[in-house]
Formats: C-alpha cells, structure tokens, sequence
C-alpha cells in the first residue's frame, strides 16, 4: 500500500512535472529583449539586444522621423545585438521597431530625447521693421536646438531679451510645439531695438530691429528768396518745417514732399523734395511778371502744410521800341530791372504780329545785355500793314498799322 | 482639220498651263497655312500650367485655431500642396535611394537627415515602398511674417513595404503623429524639423455588414452594341432601360455594371461618366433592379504610390453615388487574381485589402465584395469581404463539389456565383464548339446547382455582342469569337434557348 503511493506519487511528479516543462517551452517566446531602456539622449549609441534559444538571425525593422530602414543584428551567445543607426540615434521622435521572424510580435517603441545642452539658438525675427507708437509689433521665434540640429521638447525655458534706448527687457517664454516666440511691441519714439535669447545657458547673437517712424502729421512751409521781385532769374527755395509723426518722431529720411505753386492765373507749378532730418526743400525759379503764389506741400496721401502766399513784383516798368530799316528792324530795349540795371539775359521777350486784326505769326527771343532784336523777312512779311504787339514782363505794346516796305 | 488639231492642241496647251498654276498656288498656299499653324498663340507663353495630381492621400485640416498671425485659405492651401510634395519626393526618395526633388522641400539641414537615411539604405541594400493615406493636420503656429508655420499631423496613416535586397520583409500599416515646422524659402514652404511625437500599428477593423438579406439573382451586363464601352459617346438611357425591363421580365432581380478605371478619367473624374452612371442606376431603379458595381475595371497597376489615386477615383465615385437606392453592392475589382502573377499577390492583395477598407468608410451601408476569377482564390480575404464572389467557366458538373469545399472555408458568409455562362460559338475557330442547346443545358444544369446549393447568382451575359474589345480577351479569333457567343440573347435580337433557364 505504502510502495503504491509512493509509486502514485512519483508517477504524478513526473507527469506534473513534465507538463510544467511543456507549459513552459510554449510560454517561452522565440526573442525576449534584454534591453530595458527606452529613452535614449539623442545621438548616444542605442543598442537592442534580444535573447533567443534560436539559430536565426532575424532582421529588425526600425522606423525614426525621417525614414524606416533594416538592421542586421551580430550573434553572440545567444544574444543578438541591434545596433541602431546614427541616422536614427541622432534624430530626436519616436522610433518603433518590429522584429520580423514568420509571424513574431515582437516589437516596440523607443523615445529619442534631444541632448542636455543647447547648441544653437535657431532665431526667426520679423517683420524687420515696424513702426513706432506702441501699437506695431515684431516676432521673435526661438527654436532652441541641440548639437544634432534637434528641437527641444514643450516647455523648455527661453529667455526673450530686448532693449531700447533706456529700457531692457528679459522675459521668460516656454517652448511649446517645438518653437517659442515672443512679440515685442514698438515704443513711441523710433530707433532700433536689439534682440537677442537664452535657452539653458546658451546665448543667441544679437538681432535688430528698426522701428520707423510712423506717418507724418501735418507740417509748415517757408519760402526764402534773394529779393521779391519777378524778374525771373533768381530762386526761391521752399522747405518745410521738421516734419514729425504723432508721437513728434522726425520721419524717415526721404520722405517724399511734393509743393504746388498756384498763381493768379490758376496755373500750377510742381516742385518736389525728399526729407533730410525731416526738412524737405525745393526750388522754383523767380516769375517774369508780376504775380501771387500760394503754396502748399503735400506728403502724398498723408499730410498736408498750412498755404502760403508769396508776392512778386514788377521789375521792369517800362520799356522803349524803336524800329528801324522799313519797319523791319523791331528793337526791344534796353530792359531796365528794379535798381535800373540790365536785366540779366534770359528774359522772354513775345512778338505779335497781327495782319487785319487777325494773328499772323509770333516771334519769341530772350533779351540779351538787355536787347532783344526781331527781324522781319521780307520773304514771310510781304509789304503791308501790320499791327505788331510787344510783350514782355507782363507788359504789352501795340503798334497799329506799321507799313513794312 | 490641221487647223481643229492646232486648236486641240492649244486648248491642251492652256489648260494644262491652268492646271500647273492651279497646282503650284495650292501648293504654295497650303505651305503658308502650314507655316500658320503651330504654336497657337494662347500656348506661347505657357502661361496654362497643367498640374497633374501624383499623390492625393486624405487631407483633413482641423478647424483654425492657431497662435501667432491669423491664417489665410491661400496661404494654407500652398503649406497642404508642398507638404504633401514633400511627403511625396520622400517616399519616391526611399523607393529609389535617390534624392532628387528633396532639396526643394527641406531646407539645408533637414534633407541631411533624409540624405543619411538613403546612403543608409543603399548601404544595406534596402527600399520602402510606402504611402500615406490619410493626414489630420492642426495649424498650431504661424508667425508674423508669415515665413515659419507650425503644423501637427495626426494620425498619418502610413503603409510600408520594406525590401532587403529586393525581397519583401516587412509589410506594415502604422498610425503616427508628426510635428513639422515649416520656413518659407525660395517660394516653398520647406520642412525645417520634422518629428514624429507618435507611433503605432494601425489594423483596420474588418467593419464587416449583415449581408443576409441579399438575394441576388442578375445578370452580368453590357448594351449589346458597345460592350465594354458602356458609357461611351453612344450611351442611351433608353436602351439601357429596355434591356433593364427585359432582364427584370425574365425575373432576375440585379445586374452587375462595371466601372473602368482609366475610361472614367483616373485619379480626375469624368463628370459625364460619372452622370450616365447614375442614369443607369436611375434606370435601373426604374425597373425594379439592384445594381453591383464594379470599380477598377481593367486597372492593373498596384504600386503602391497609386495608391493614394485610386483611393481618390474610388472616393470621388462612391460617395456621389452611395446614397443611390439602386446600388446593392461594391465589388472592388473584377478577376484581381488574374494579376498575382504579373504584379504580385502581395501587392494585388494589399492594394484590394486597403481599397475595401476605403469604400466601406465612405459607404457604411452596402456590401463589399471581390469577383475572384476562380473558386480557389475566393476566400482570400474572405475576413473583409461581406459576401464572397467568384466566376466559374470550369466544367459545371463538379461545380457542386467546390461550392462544398469554399463553404468551408468562408463559413456563414452569402456566395454569389458572379461569373459563369457558355458560349454558343461553334464556327471556323472552333468547329466543335458548343452549340445553343449545349449553352441551354448548361445553364439549366447550373441552375439546378445554385437552387440546390442555396447559391445567390450573375449569369455572363443577356447579349451575344457583334464587336469584342482587344483589351477584354486578347486579339486571338476563337478567344474572341468564343466571347461574342455568351448571351442569352443573340445578335438578331431573337432570345436563344438557354434564356428560359435564366433564372430559376
């Protein structure tokens, strides 16, 4: 009795037994990986390393950010060895690998972490220039990366930091969706604002950023000129005042000023001048006649100065007409300017010609040592009466019925 | 007489003068219409670009909610058009280890990364032949002056093929995310970083729909006088709809249409095709007839950077016409396995898995099927299909037997025997062939199977055809003869015998 239990016994060790060694060879899968680590430092050596009671030396499909390759493992003593490639050890993300043997579900995930330290401060700014008066704003886009060219992950410190003229600003911003960015907004005055940040110790060079002003507010005009008189010889020069923006910035330089000059008669005059310090200026030459110029300066589509009036007056008086050899030697002179000196050369001296009452032709010359002097060709004046009409300086003088023979 | 003869022979003299002239300026003139023809002046300037779609996965933008300068429809449209670029010179980059068009879509240092990993894979004689299905961007970021955006995308659906020396490893779906920041050079919205955040294996459910209350008895059909150009410039509701009418007098209830790939314009849809499709759906309704469709109808090329084409041709069709209450079913591709052998039963297989996958989340309400050429391949995913299909011209006395064999493999699932008929030719090409009688006895005979098994049905075909593309049998006579003598109906319009057993 006592020999059948134990034989009993004995019996359902080793069936027991043998089943648990059964139970076990099925558990056992074909790979087991040994290694536990799955955050890696980016650029670190990652090796996978698999334990296997099997003679095959399956492939290992390892998939990164930029692309998917194949690993061949080395075999030693029952261990495999993966060695990742650099190219996806360097690279920050998610790699997922696959073991592939017949039907193995052996697969997993590792996490690639970018390197401690900040190689580079990947810097974006813009716009380049905005405009003063608080309102106007520029980027700053900070991609902190490492040594491999790797973004950092959410929530790593940056420091923003900007100065202008007596201010100094250091702000603190996080990363988030690989970037940080800070807008930094304009101050009233214009000038140029330095960028520059700091991620984990590591410095950026310096940026910048020209804060213009903003558009011109209205300005004034003034005329300066040698005498008032219309002899149409000397220059009068326009300028404005300093034009500013709102906040009583100078404008840019060469902003662009246009002045229209309008006389008695309703004609216009254009002149124009781009801004040095804020003072545009500009030129026109006297008139010949005595007229009223109102002035006005215009920014285009911005800002306008106060009209102002410019009187000139009559210089010559008089003036003589002699004629001579048959009529067809007309003589005009001597031109007489303000102080009785000759008028300086160059002044416009019109003659009409009018043959029953009607224009026939009109001769025009500029005087020269004060003399103008019209000859009238036989070939185009034949012998008749004429009315000849002298004008100059705004002055006029007719001549009725002078025979030409 | 000397003098009539003279004046013969002048009148010759000036008419054959005439003729040279007349010749000579015709000649001219028509060389100086020759020379005005040519570049036509609209085209001198190719200021017409043409833009020919290669790669159109899924794109669904998440709504704008992004931080930094407001976001424009114009601007978002170029980032999605040199993204998806991007995505595209890659995945050619990894299936050719070539790097051409990457340094248009990455700048400086992020095509390194790519140009590390294709020296990587040449090394290890390594190719991917991937594409990407589907994107879920989110504009997360896009700055002020508008030269750096930010974009997530979620649940990029990737499918790989992975080679090792020119032999396929490893075949795999995955669902990751990436984040991408983009620079705006040159023009190009370049990717500057590129990380994937999250990644999975991604296996579609099968998604499989109650096919139970199927029951089809039709009848595989083409007008008769433009078989395989059904809708062509010749296409006429009104013959359609009398052959619909006749089909349903005969008391079959379905018919099964077919939809070819490039005569439906590809990737671009016809809309006219797409029209007379739904006219004849519409007949179809009119007459009381459900319709199977079958789409890719001779489109043989699997690769898998198509693929993201023909998911858009499928798209483009099924969801303008899913709603139709004509449509009873989808049969993915006719005969696929008839291209294991020249194109890959990996390929063939994965493209037809993927596809099934596609219409059934576009279409939640109608069965997906594959008219599999032969019983042998009909169970093939046999776990995706709703009902199983397949076409018999073997000899029908041992039809019975594989209808048993495949009943125990695809399990409870409807089989419709969608193919099977004879031809009635016995001409020159074959003296011996079968005549009308035998194709009425086959056909009776098959009927009693199909009744005896419980099987569903679509007869090859109401009409016996006059003219029988190149493209359908080949060009050889008694392949093509053979074909013209299916019908239940011949060529002068009178029904052959076999038409009493069209249904049973």
């Amino acid at each position: 009795m006592q020999n059948k239990y134990t034989y009993i016994s004995l019996l359902a060790l080793i069936l027991l037994s043998s089943f648990t060694l059964i139970q076990n060879s099925e558990v056992t899968p074909n790979f087991t990986l040994e290694t536990s680590q799955i955050e890696f430092e980016a650029g670190s050596p990652i090796e996978l390393k698999f334990s296997t009671l099997r003679k095959a030396v399956p492939l290992l499909y390892c998939s990164s950010s930029y692309g998917s390759t194949l690993i061949i493992p080395t075999y030693k003593r029952k261990i495999l060895i993966y060695k990742i490639p650099y190219s996806i050890s360097s690279k920050i993300g998610v790699v997922n690998w696959k073991l592939i043997y017949e039907d193995s579900l052996v697969s997993g995930k590792l996490q690639i972490r970018p390197k401690k330290e900040v190689s580079s401060m990947e810097t974006y700014i813009g716009p380049p220039s905005i405009e003063a008066g608080g309102t106007d704003y520029t980027m700053l886009v900070v991609i902190p990366t490492d040594s491999l060219d790797n973004p950092f992950p959410e929530n790593t410190l940056v420091l923003a930091k900007h100065q202008f003229l007596n201010s100094e600003k250091n702000e603190e911003i996080f990363t988030k969706n690989l970037i940080s960015y800070k807008n930094i907004y304009s101050q009233k005055e214009s000038g140029r604002i330095l960028v520059s940040s700091e991620s984990l110790g590591t410095n950026s060079k310096e940026f910048s950023v020209t804060v213009f002003p903003a558009i011109p507010i209205d300005f004034k005009i003034s005329a300066k000129r040698p005498h008032g008189y219309a002899d149409g010889n000397q220059i009068t020069t326009f300028s404005t005042s300093i034009i500013v923006d709102k906040h009583n910035n100078i404008v840019s330089d060469a902003t662009y000023v246009t002045f229209f000059i309008t006389n008695e008669k309703g004609n216009v005059l254009k002149t124009s001048g781009a801004t040095i310090n804020g003072i545009a200026t500009s030129k026109m030459i006297h008139p010949d006649y005595e007229t009223q110029w109102s002035v006005k300066a215009y920014v285009d589509g911005i800002a306008e100065s106060e009209l102002i009036i410019l009187k000139y007056k009559q210089v010559i008086k008089d003036f003589e007409v002699v004629f001579s050899e048959n009529n067809r030697d007309i003589t005009v002179g001597t031109l007489q300017s303000f102080m009785k000196q000759i008028i300086p050369d160059g002044l416009q001296v019109n003659l009409l010609i009018y043959k029953n009452n009607t224009l026939f032709k009109t001769e025009t010359k500029t005087s020269f040592e004060g003399l103008v002097n019209f000859n009238l060709k036989p070939d185009i004046y034949k012998n008749d009466n004429y009315t000849i009409v002298v004008k100059t300086a705004g002055l006029e003088k007719t001549f009725n019925s002078r025979t030409l023979w | 007489m000397v003098n009539l003869n003279k004046n013969i022979i002048r009148s010759i003299l000036i008419a054959s003068y005439i003729l040279i002239i007349v010749i000579i300026i015709s000649g001219i003139s028509s060389l100086f219409a020759y020379l005005n023809t040519g570049a036509d002046r609209s085209s001198m300037l190719h200021t017409k670009l043409e833009k020919i779609e290669q790669y159109i996965p899924e794109v669904t933008w998440a709504p704008l909610n992004n931080e930094g300068r407001p976001m424009d429809e114009l601007i978002l449209k170029k980032i999605e058009n040199d993204y998806l670029d991007a995505w595209y010179v890659k995945l050619v980059a990894y299936k050719k280890n070539t790097t051409l068009g990457i340094k248009d879509y990455y700048t400086d240092n992020a095509r390194e990364n790519i140009f590390a990993f294709i020296e990587l894979n040449i090394k290890e004689n390594v190719t991917v032949e991937s594409t990407t299905l589907n994107h879920h961007p989110t504009l997360e970021f896009f700055s002020e002056d508008g030269q750096l955006a930010v974009i997530t995308d979620k649940d990029v659906i990737e499918y790989k093929r992975v080679f090792k020396d020119g032999k396929l490893v490893l075949e795999t779906k995955e669902k990751s995310t990436y984040k991408i920041i983009f620079l705006l050079e040159d023009g190009f919205w370049r990717i500057r970083h590129f990380v994937k955040e999250r990644s999975e294996s991604f296996k579609s459910e099968p998604n499989l729909r109650v096919a139970k209350h199927l029951n089809i008895k039709g009848i595989n059909y083409y007008p008769q006088a433009t078989p395989w150009d059904m809708f062509g410039a010749a296409f006429l509701k009104s013959t359609i709809s009398n052959d619909f009418k006749i089909i349903k007098d005969s008391g079959l209830n379905s018919i099964r249409i077919f939809v070819q790939y490039d005569d439906f314009g590809k990737a671009d849809i016809d809309k006219e095709k797409l029209e007379k499709l739904r006219l004849t759906l519409d007949a179809a309704e009119e007459n009381g007839l459900k319709v199977v469709v079958t789409l890719f109808d001779f489109y043989g090329d699997y690769s898998v950077l198509n693929w993201t084409l023909n998911m858009h041709h499928a798209k483009t069709i099924i969801s303008g016409l899913k709603d139709h209450k004509a449509i009873i079913a989808w049969d993915i591709k006719n005969e696929p396995n008839l291209d294991f052998d020249s194109r890959g039963k990996v390929n063939v297989i994965s493209w037809l898995d993927n596809m099934i996958d596609l219409v059934k989340s576009i279409d939640p309400n109608h069965a997906v099927t594959i008219g599999w050429s032969n019983v042998q391949s009909a169970s093939i995913l046999n776990d995706k299909v709703d009902f199983v299909s397949f076409h018999y011209y073997e000899n029908i006395e041992i039809l019975d037997l594989a209808v048993e064999n495949l009943k125990k493999e695809v399990g409870e699932k409807p089989i419709v025997l969608q193919e099977f008929g004879m031809s009635s030719y016995n001409g020159i090409w074959n003296p011996f062939g079968s005549s009308e009688k035998d194709q009425a006895n086959y056909h009776k005979k098959a009927q009693e199977i199909i009744a005896a098994n419980n099987l569903q049905f679509m007869s090859w075909t109401l009409y016996d055809f006059e003219i029988v593309p190149k493209k359908v049998v080949g060009s050889l006579p008694w392949r093509k003869n053979a074909q013209k003598r299916f019908g239940f109906i011949g060529v002068n319009g009178a029904k052959k015998a076999a038409f009493k057993f069209i249904s049973h």
